[in-house]
């Protein structure tokens, strides 16, 4: 960090690997760029272990009556692929993402109660850890709703399922403390200037995401409280239908999809935030509209609440109303999709680099996340107007959700590590070696997901782990499991990159602004010491580094 | 304590690495954000509350969906008393009033009764918590028995958890404020504290409603 006179930065060789960004001293443990970064290891490591699961599903049902794995364990992977990828992928890179960037990002030397962020990782690896062995104590069969079959079926008892739920307990209640901390932090030490208004899109959707996951995640635990006491202790909430000892087991999915479904948008809103940043910096200009972007945004948040009721079935009365939700939702969605269009087309043509930029890691997964975004959405839009019906429980759900809110959730988090990863780490990823992964990544996604339609539209059960050569399942779910195959292909190679770049120091060196960027983060060096900046710029408007530089160029 | 705080105290040439919290180079200026504001302590407190009173929201309208979907409630034969949720009602009143006198002496800075109001609410709410005890013992079913006894034992479980805590908040905030801790400019983790003492007495106020009032208005 520091340059001599004694050895001039040009002379040197080859510059010795730079180190991590980990704080000597008493700092160390609560620095919250080695917290994130952590959280997002963490990730990825259930990101494998969950795409390794998927693999073996899709073996199964590769083709007619085969029996690679029996119904039993078809139906445990089938709970534990969903409990992983949610609760253990996408959450905690979020929870990484979010807390190593967002103080960066809006001019803070840390988040507000460095401290408690430690605590939720260790509470997120305790309860990640009970999540992960309950499949070892007894057969885990529910799916990731905990829910089918109802909560009282006699397939859904062990202790298995109790270490699970008090597991999903205790990962929720660290989600709830680092979404306490990021709105704390956002709302109480941003840089002077800094209004909020003119926060970083990113920052903005991870705000609005916690303000969303503050209020649905409790919604959760509170149902899987209940759920552990019936379990447990005998008790009669969802134990159901036993004369006048009460109890209602359709009041689980109720409860459960009243947090979890506003809990996968808050899922998707900082991929959605991430691409919002990336698209205007590789465009070279400002955002077609940041105002309109914070106003979707956060009305992506609100209305996430209005459209729970869609996977539930058995709602007759409500179910207009829960269409109309999810249809409403999906407005802002695509207000934000056209404001990046509108950015990427008004980038100025003269620039002979343009191409290029277009053509650069993060972008190239920016606009594989806007694919999957659209597909997403028309899947989503034709599942709103079946809501509660049948489209929720055959693979249309199953599509629909891996585009929406697995994979343009994914890869929008992909482009937002190739992004921002020379700030974090101080290396750029390899390129080379992201343009292959982007191929594998999305190519992958989209040759998984578009035969899941196909079998929607066949009425292929979501459950289903074997199926008869008579009908014409078979090409599709072929095609499929090799997708899912080169997803995991894509994964892989995403964690080799990192692994070379940036743990083994192989990747080029970055300088504080390798992309030309517009907000705080890019001020400070790469990576960031302990206490994040040394200086900071004035803040007049959300892109205070264009500023810099258009005062510079007209003095 | 003191024998350890005193010779730091009196040291007269502390070590220079003390001055700054966190490693700046040298003849820069800390950023403004490296000290928290005020507040913000308080900010994270009341986040927190709405985060738990979701938790209960959640538990209480499981309560009302499966109260509404049940024929009798309380089930026939289940006296629910009204005696010990009175008695605790009133406890948790006082407590609350107590609780209020320690941040209005604060802020006169009169550390003697912010003590005694701190050590007098903490008497109360441990009055309470053994009366809700004696619910639990004199119930008379348990929590396997009907849907009633599940909830009974839920959120009354759910209230004395959070008052234990808050107990073990306000026992730390009386040891502080003998220190001599606080002062009338700077209190915040007393009224932090002291918040959430008053959000326990909401809850209280959530649950006796939900288990003991409407329980007897059949809808």
């Amino acid at each position: 960090m520091t340059i001599t006179d004694a050895s001039p930065e040009a002379d040197a060789p080859a510059l010795p690997p730079a180190p991590l960004p980990v704080v000597q001293g008493s700092t160390a443990g609560t620095d919250h760029k080695v917290i994130g970064t952590l959280f997002v290891a963490a990730a990825l490591v259930f990101l494998v272990v969950g795409g390794v699961l998927a693999v073996i599903m899709r073996s199964q049902t590769a083709a007619p009556d085969l029996h690679a794995v029996g119904a039993n364990t078809y139906r445990q992977l089938f709970t534990m692929h969903g409990v992983v990828m949610v609760f253990l992928f996408l959450l905690p890179l979020w929870l990484g993402l979010v807390t190593a960037l967002v103080p960066l990002q809006i001019g803070a030397t840390r988040m507000a109660f460095p401290r408690v962020h430690a605590l939720s990782l260790w509470l997120f690896v305790g309860g990640a850890g009970m999540v992960a062995a309950a499949p070892l104590a007894s057969d885990v069969l529910g799916g990731w709703t905990l829910s089918t079959p109802l909560p009282e079926g006699a397939a859904f008892k062990g202790d298995g399922v109790d270490l699970l739920v008090l597991g999903l307990i205790v990962v929720a209640v660290a989600a709830i403390t680092v979404a306490i901390n990021v709105l704390a932090t956002v709302l109480q030490l941003r840089a002077p200037g800094l209004t909020m208004a003119r926060i970083p899109l990113f920052s903005w959707s991870a705000t609005v995401s916690a303000a969303v996951m503050l209020l649905a995640l409790p919604v959760l635990v509170g149902a899987l409280l209940l759920l552990f006491v019936d379990r447990h202790y005998g008790g009669h909430v969802f134990n159901g239908f036993t004369g006048s000892r009460g109890g209602n087991p359709l009041l689980w999915p109720r409860l459960f999809w009243f947090g979890a479904y506003p809990l996968l948008w808050a899922l998707l809103l900082p991929a959605l935030g991430a691409v919002s940043d990336i698209v205007p910096v590789f465009a070279r200009r400002r955002l077609f509209s940041h105002q309109r972007a914070v106003a979707a945004i956060a009305a992506v948040g609100v209305l996430s609440f209005a459209g729970w009721g869609s996977e539930v079935a058995n709602l007759r009365r409500a179910r207009p109303l829960f269409a109309l939700g999810v249809l409403l939702v999906l407005v802002p969605v695509a207000s934000l999709i056209l404001n990046w269009v509108a950015t990427a087309a008004t980038a100025a043509r003269q620039d002979k680099t343009l191409k290029e930029r277009f053509r650069s890691v993060p972008m190239l997964h920016a606009r594989g996340a806007l694919g999957l975004l659209l597909l997403g959405l028309g899947g989503e839009l034709v599942a709103a107007l079946d809501a509660g019906g049948q489209s929720h429980r055959n693979y249309w759900g199953v599509a629909t959700q891996h585009s929406l809110f697995f994979g343009a959730a994914l890869v929008g988090a992909v482009a937002a590590i190739y992004y921002w990863a020379p700030k974090l780490w101080g290396r750029h990823l390899s390129e080379k070696l992201g343009r292959v992964q982007f191929l594998a990544l999305v190519g992958g996604l989209f040759l998984t997901v578009l035969p899941m339609f196909v079998l929607g539209i066949q009425d292929m059960g979501a459950h289903t782990s074997s199926y008869v050569a008579d009908g014409d399942l078979g090409p599709a779910n072929l095609i499929a499991s090799i997708g899912g195959a080169i997803v995991v292909l894509g994964v892989l190679l995403l964690v080799l990159n990192l692994l070379v770049s940036v743990v083994a120091h192989r990747g080029v060196a970055a300088g504080s602004d390798p992309w030309g960027g517009h907000t705080l983060e890019w001020t400070t060096t790469s990576p960031p010491p302990a206490a994040n900046f040394a200086v900071l710029p004035e803040v007049r408007s959300e892109t205070p580094l264009l500023d810099l530089a258009q005062s510079e160029t007209q003095p | 304590m003191t024998a350890v705080a005193a010779p730091a105290r009196t040291d007269a040439t502390p070590a220079p690495a003390s001055a700054a919290p966190l490693a700046l180079p040298s003849g820069v200026k800390p950023t403004p954000a490296l000290v928290l504001p005020d507040r913000t302590r308080a900010l994270g407190a009341y986040l927190f509350m709405v985060a738990d009173a979701m938790v209960l929201a959640t538990i209480v309208a499981a309560y009302f969906a499966i109260k509404d979907g049940s024929s009798a409630w309380p089930p026939t034969g289940v006296g629910v008393g009204t005696y010990i949720p009175f008695i605790v009602t009133i406890t948790l009143t006082m407590a609350a009033c107590s609780a209020q006198w320690a941040v209005r002496a604060v802020r006169d800075n009169d550390q003697r009764n912010v003590a005694i109001a701190l050590v007098f609410t903490i008497f109360l709410a441990v009055a309470a918590a053994n009366a809700e005890w004696a619910a639990f013992a004199k119930a008379g079913f348990g929590v396997g028995d009907h849907a009633y006894g599940t909830f009974y034992y839920v959120l009354l479980g759910y209230h004395v958890a959070h008052l234990l805590v808050a107990v073990v908040l306000l026992a730390l905030l009386a040891g502080r404020s003998l220190l001599g801790h606080f002062s009338a400019d700077h209190h915040d983790p007393l009224r932090s504290g002291v918040l959430y003492f008053q959000y326990t007495n909401a809850v209280w106020y959530a649950v006796a409603t939900a288990l003991f009032v409407l329980s007897r208005v059949n809808g």
